[in-house]
C-alpha cells in the first residue's frame, strides 16, 4: 500500500499543471469555445505530444499503459481549467474500448492515428432515455443475411462532431446483449446533429436510420460486447468524477480568496461565522470527493472487478459533494457568481452537467446501494485489498 | 499510489484475524453488538482489555519500554478494522489512549510506575473530568477550585458530562489553581481517587435512555499534591496533548463500519422476513456507503502520511467533522430501516437478554450519535478551526 504519489504520477501531474497554467488560463479558453467543435487543433496536438492521448494504451503502439489514477490526475487538472476539448470521450473511453475489445487489424487502423491526434473517434451510447449506461440501448442492430441493419438514436454524445469514427453501441434481438458498430460520420443513413452542451463543450445527436452494415464494421468478434462497455463506461465516469474533483477545488479556492477580499458591513466577508463555516464546509466537500476518486481508481487499478459499483459509488458521492460546493460558491460571490465574465459560473454549469451525465446523483446512489445489498459488500473494508467487497457486479 | 498491501502488511492482517479467531468468544461479540452507547460496560470492555494485554496489543502507541508495539499507521488500521470487523468490543479510552499517554509524557517516574500498570492491568477504571456547567466548548473558564492545603489541593466546584464516573475509581481532571493571568495559564492536572471522601456522583440518564453520564461534586475533597501531574498551572500543556494524541491515535471508520453492519443487517432481517424495502431505501443506503468508503479512504490517507507520533494537525477536525456526522448518518439509516418499528421503547433491562437481533439497538444508537457532534470540540468548534486554514483568520 502506498497513498502518495510515485514519481512518475508526481511528473504527470506536474507537466499538466504546468501545461495549462501556461495554455489555458479562463481568457485563453476562449480559443477553444470558439474553436470548430469545441476542439482547438493547437491543444490537440499538444496532448498528442504529451503522450496524453495514448495514456492508457498498451506500450507496444507507444501508449504509456497509464490506469484509472494516471487518468484521474490529468481530468483533474482539466476540471480546474475547465478544458473543453473532447479528452475523456476520445482517450478515456473510445480508444481503450478499441485497444481492449477490437480486433488486430481494426487497433492497427485506428489506434497509432488516435494516439498522435491526427483522428478523433468516440463511443456512441449515450440515449437520453435510458440515463445509466447499464440500460438496454434502445438502438437496435438486426442481423439480415450477412448484413447489420443498424437503427435508432443516440443523444447527447460529447466529442461526436468533427470525429472521424463512431464506435455505436446497440442491442441484439432476443436478450443477446449488445454489439458496437463502427461507422464514418459520412455512413449513408446517418445524421448527426451538432449541439453546443451547457458547459461549453460540443456533442451531437445521432439518428441512426436503417444503417446497412456488414459483419467486419463490428468492433472486435460477434460476441456480446456489454461487459466491454460497462467497464469503458464506468472508467469514464470515474474521469469525469475526477474532472469534476479539479472544478471544486477551484471553485473552493476562488471563493476562498474572494471572501477575503470583499468587504462589506465595514469588514471582509470571510470574518463572518456564517461565511468561514460555510467555507470550511466546502473545503471538507473537496477532501472528500479526491479521496472517493482515489478510492474508485486505486480500486479498479488494483483489479476490483465490478467497476460499475464503483462508478456508481464515486457519482453518488462526487454528485453530492459538487453540489454543495457548486451552489455556495455562488452564493458566497453574491451577484459577481451570476455573470458570465467570471469563471465561477462556468463552474456551476461543468458541475450542474456532471451530475446529470451517465446518469443522475441520484440514481447513481440506487445503482450503488443495490449493488450493496446484493453483495454485503457493505460488511468490509474497502480500502485493504484483497477484500471481498465489489465482488459482483451491478445491475440495476 | 496503490491500495494493494505488500507482503509483509498481508502476514499481519492474517496474525490480527488468527488473534481474533482464538480469543474473541461469541458472548464478547453479541454483548458489543448490543452495545447502544458510546462504550460498553466495563464487565464487556474489561475482558476484552484482558486479551489484548496478554496478547502485548493493548497500547500500541506507548513506548516501547511500556507495551508500546511500534506499529505503523497502516498496521494500526488494519488492526483496528479487523477487531471492528471481526465484532470486538470497544477498549474503554480514558485509561489507555488518554491518561496513560499523558503519564508518560508528563508524569514523575513514580506516578509511571505506580498507575501505568494499573492501567495495564485494568485495576484502574478512569474517568475524565474536563466539562463543567460553565465549561463546555471554551473548556478554559473551568472553575473548580484547587486550594493548597499543606501537602495536599482541596477542591471545591463539580465536573459533568463524566462518562463511567459510575464505574471509575479514578479520575484524571482540569482544575483551577490560580485565577491570575491568562485563564489557561491557571489549571493544573490532578489524578485522584473516586473513593476520596467529599466525591458525589450523581447520574443523568439521557436522550437513549441509559445511564453513562454524570455529574461529578466536590466538597472540600482533599488530593495529595503528589497527584499533580506535570507543573502546577501547566496543565493546559497536558489536555492540548491529550487531545491531540486522541485525534491522531482516533480511527474512526472500523467502528463505523461495524455500526453500518449492524443497520444492513437489520436490512436483512426485514428482507428475510419478507417485509418490503421503502422504495427510497436503496438510494440512502447507497449514499451512506458511499460516504462511509469515502470517508475510510479518506482517514488512511492522513493517516498513511503520518510518521510516528505525528498528530495530523488541523486535518484530524475534518475527520472529526465528517466521522461525526457520518456516525449520525448511519445511525438514522437505522431508524428509517425499522421504520414505524423504531417506536418501541426497549431501554437496558426491558430489552430481552436473549434477542440477539441487530434492530432492538437501533433506535438508542440514533439517539445518542447525537452526542458525536458535540463532544470533544463541537462541529462548530471543529469549522472554525478548518476555517482557520483556509482564510487564516
Amino acid at each position: 500500500m502506498r497513498l502518495t504519489l510515485t514519481d512518475e504520477q508526481a511528473l504527470i501531474e506536474s507537466s499538466v499543471g504546468a501545461f495549462l497554467i501556461r495554455e489555458y488560463d479562463f481568457i485563453r479558453r476562449q480559443a477553444s469555445l470558439q474553436a470548430p467543435h469545441s476542439c482547438n487543433p493547437h491543444i490537440w496536438r499538444q496532448f498528442a505530444e504529451m503522450g496524453w492521448l495514448a495514456l492508457t494504451l498498451p506500450e507496444d503502439i507507444g501508449g504509456l499503459e497509464g490506469g484509472c489514477f494516471e487518468s484521474g490526475l490529468l481530468m483533474r487538472a482539466f476540471g480546474r481549467h475547465l478544458v473543453l476539448e473532447p479528452f475523456a470521450a476520445s482517450a478515456l473511453r473510445a480508444s481503450p474500448i478499441l485497444a481492449s475489445h477490437g480486433r488486430p487489424d481494426q487497433r492497427a487502423e485506428w489506434l497509432p492515428s488516435l494516439a498522435d491526434g491526427s483522428k478523433r473517434a468516440v463511443l456512441a451510447h449515450e440515449e437520453s432515455a435510458k440515463p445509466l449506461p447499464t440500460d438496454l440501448r434502445s438502438t437496435t442492430a438486426r442481423r439480415n443475411g450477412t448484413s447489420w441493419q443498424l437503427h435508432g438514436s443516440k443523444q447527447l454524445v460529447h466529442g461526436a462532431a468533427g470525429a472521424n469514427l463512431l464506435l455505436v453501441s446497440a442491442s441484439l434481438p432476443a436478450g443477446a446483449g449488445h454489439r458496437v458498430f463502427m461507422l464514418r460520420p459520412d455512413t449513408p443513413g446517418l445524421t448527426l446533429r451538432p449541439v453546443r452542451t451547457s458547459d461549453g463543450s460540443q456533442a451531437a445527436d445521432l439518428l441512426v436510420d436503417d444503417v446497412q452494415l456488414a459483419d467486419v464494421d463490428i468492433l472486435g468478434e460477434d460476441v456480446d460486447a456489454t461487459h466491454a462497455i460497462e467497464n469503458a463506461c464506468a472508467q469514464h465516469l470515474v474521469a469525469l468524477a475526477w474532472e469534476a474533483s479539479g472544478a471544486m477545488q477551484a471553485l473552493q479556492e476562488l471563493t476562498a480568496t474572494y471572501v477575503q477580499q470583499r468587504n462589506q458591513f465595514g469588514q471582509p466577508l470571510a470574518k463572518f461565522q456564517v461565511v468561514a463555516h460555510r467555507l470550511a464546509e466546502m473545503a471538507v466537500c473537496c477532501e472528500e470527493a479526491l479521496a472517493a476518486c482515489q478510492l474508485a481508481a486505486l480500486s479498479i487499478d488494483a483489479g476490483v472487478t465490478d467497476q460499475l459499483a464503483l462508478a456508481a459509488m464515486v457519482k453518488s458521492k462526487v454528485g453530492r459533494e459538487s453540489r454543495y460546493v457548486a451552489q455556495q460558491a455562488v452564493q458566497l460571490h453574491g451577484a459577481m457568481g451570476i455573470t458570465e465574465e467570471f469563471p465561477v459560473a462556468s463552474y456551476f454549469r461543468k458541475l450542474t452537467a456532471f451530475a446529470q451525465q451517465g446518469g443522475s446523483t441520484t440514481a447513481h446512489s440506487r445503482q450503488f446501494g443495490n449493488a450493496m445489498l446484493r453483495t454485503t459488500g457493505w460488511a468490509f473494508s474497502r480500502t485493504l485489498v484483497p477484500s471481498p467487497a465489489f465482488g459482483q457486479r451491478v445491475s440495476a | 499510489m496503490n491500495l494493494v498491501l505488500s507482503s509483509q502488511q498481508a502476514e499481519f492482517r492474517e496474525e490480527v484475524q488468527a488473534f481474533l479467531q482464538s480469543e474473541l468468544t461469541d458472548q464478547l461479540r453479541i454483548d458489543q453488538y448490543k452495545t447502544a452507547s458510546v462504550y460498553p460496560e466495563p464487565k464487556i470492555s474489561g475482558l476484552w482489555q484482558q486479551a489484548l494485554q496478554r496478547q502485548g496489543w493493548l497500547v500500541p502507541l506507548w513506548s516501547a519500554e511500556w507495551g508500546g508495539t511500534g506499529w505503523t499507521p497502516v498496521e494500526r488500521f488494519i488492526f483496528e478494522t479487523e477487531c471492528a470487523l471481526a465484532g470486538a468490543p470497544l477498549v474503554h479510552p480514558m485509561g489507555v489512549r488518554l491518561v496513560g499517554p499523558v503519564i508518560l509524557q508528563f508524569g514523575t517516574d513514580e506516578q509511571k510506575r505506580h498507575y501505568l500498570p494499573r492501567i495495564l492491568s485494568g485495576e484502574d477504571y478512569w474517568c475524565q473530568g474536563f466539562s463543567e456547567p460553565g465549561a463546555g466548548s471554551d473548556l478554559a473558564s473551568l472553575k473548580l477550585r484547587a486550594q493548597r492545603d499543606g501537602d495536599a489541593y482541596v477542591l471545591n466546584g463539580s465536573k459533568i458530562w463524566t462518562t463511567h464516573a459510575q464505574h471509575a475509581n479514578r479520575m484524571f481532571a482540569l482544575v483551577r489553581t490560580s485565577t491570575e493571568g491568562r485563564r489557561q495559564d491557571g489549571i493544573s492536572f490532578l489524578l485522584l481517587d473516586m473513593q476520596s471522601p467529599g466525591i458525589t456522583v450523581r447520574p443523568i440518564q439521557t436522550i437513549g435512555g441509559d445511564h453513562d453520564l454524570n455529574e461529578v461534586f466536590f466538597d472540600n475533597v482533599r488530593v495529595p499534591r503528589a497527584n499533580l501531574v506535570g507543573e502546577e498551572n501547566r496543565g493546559w500543556d497536558c489536555a492540548k496533548y491529550l487531545l491531540e494524541f486522541e485525534r491522531g491515535a482516533g480511527i474512526f471508520s472500523p467502528r463505523l463500519r461495524s455500526q453500518l453492519k449492524r443497520v444492513g443487517d437489520a436490512l436483512r432481517e426485514q428482507i428475510d422476513s419478507g417485509i418490503p424495502l421503502a422504495e427510497e431505501l436503496p438510494a440512502r443506503f447507497g449514499e451512506v456507503s458511499a460516504d462511509l468508503d469515502t470517508f475510510e479512504m479518506m482517514e488512511l490517507k492522513v493517516l498513511c502520511a503520518l510518521s510516528p507520533g505525528e498528530t495530523p494537525g488541523p486535518m484530524s477536525s475534518v475527520l472529526k467533522l465528517r466521522a461525526s456526522r457520518l456516525k449520525q448518518t448511519i445511525a438514522e439509516l437505522g431508524i428509517e430501516v425499522l421504520g414505524p418499528e423504531s417506536l418501541r421503547w426497549q431501554t437496558g433491562a426491558a430489552r430481552n437478554a436473549d434477542d440477539t437481533r441487530a434492530s432492538p439497538a437501533l433506535l438508542q444508537d440514533f439517539l445518542n450519535s447525537r452526542a458525536f457532534t458535540i463532544f470533544g470540540g463541537a462541529s462548530e468548534v471543529q469549522l472554525g478551526i478548518i476555517a482557520k486554514t483556509l482564510v487564516g483568520q
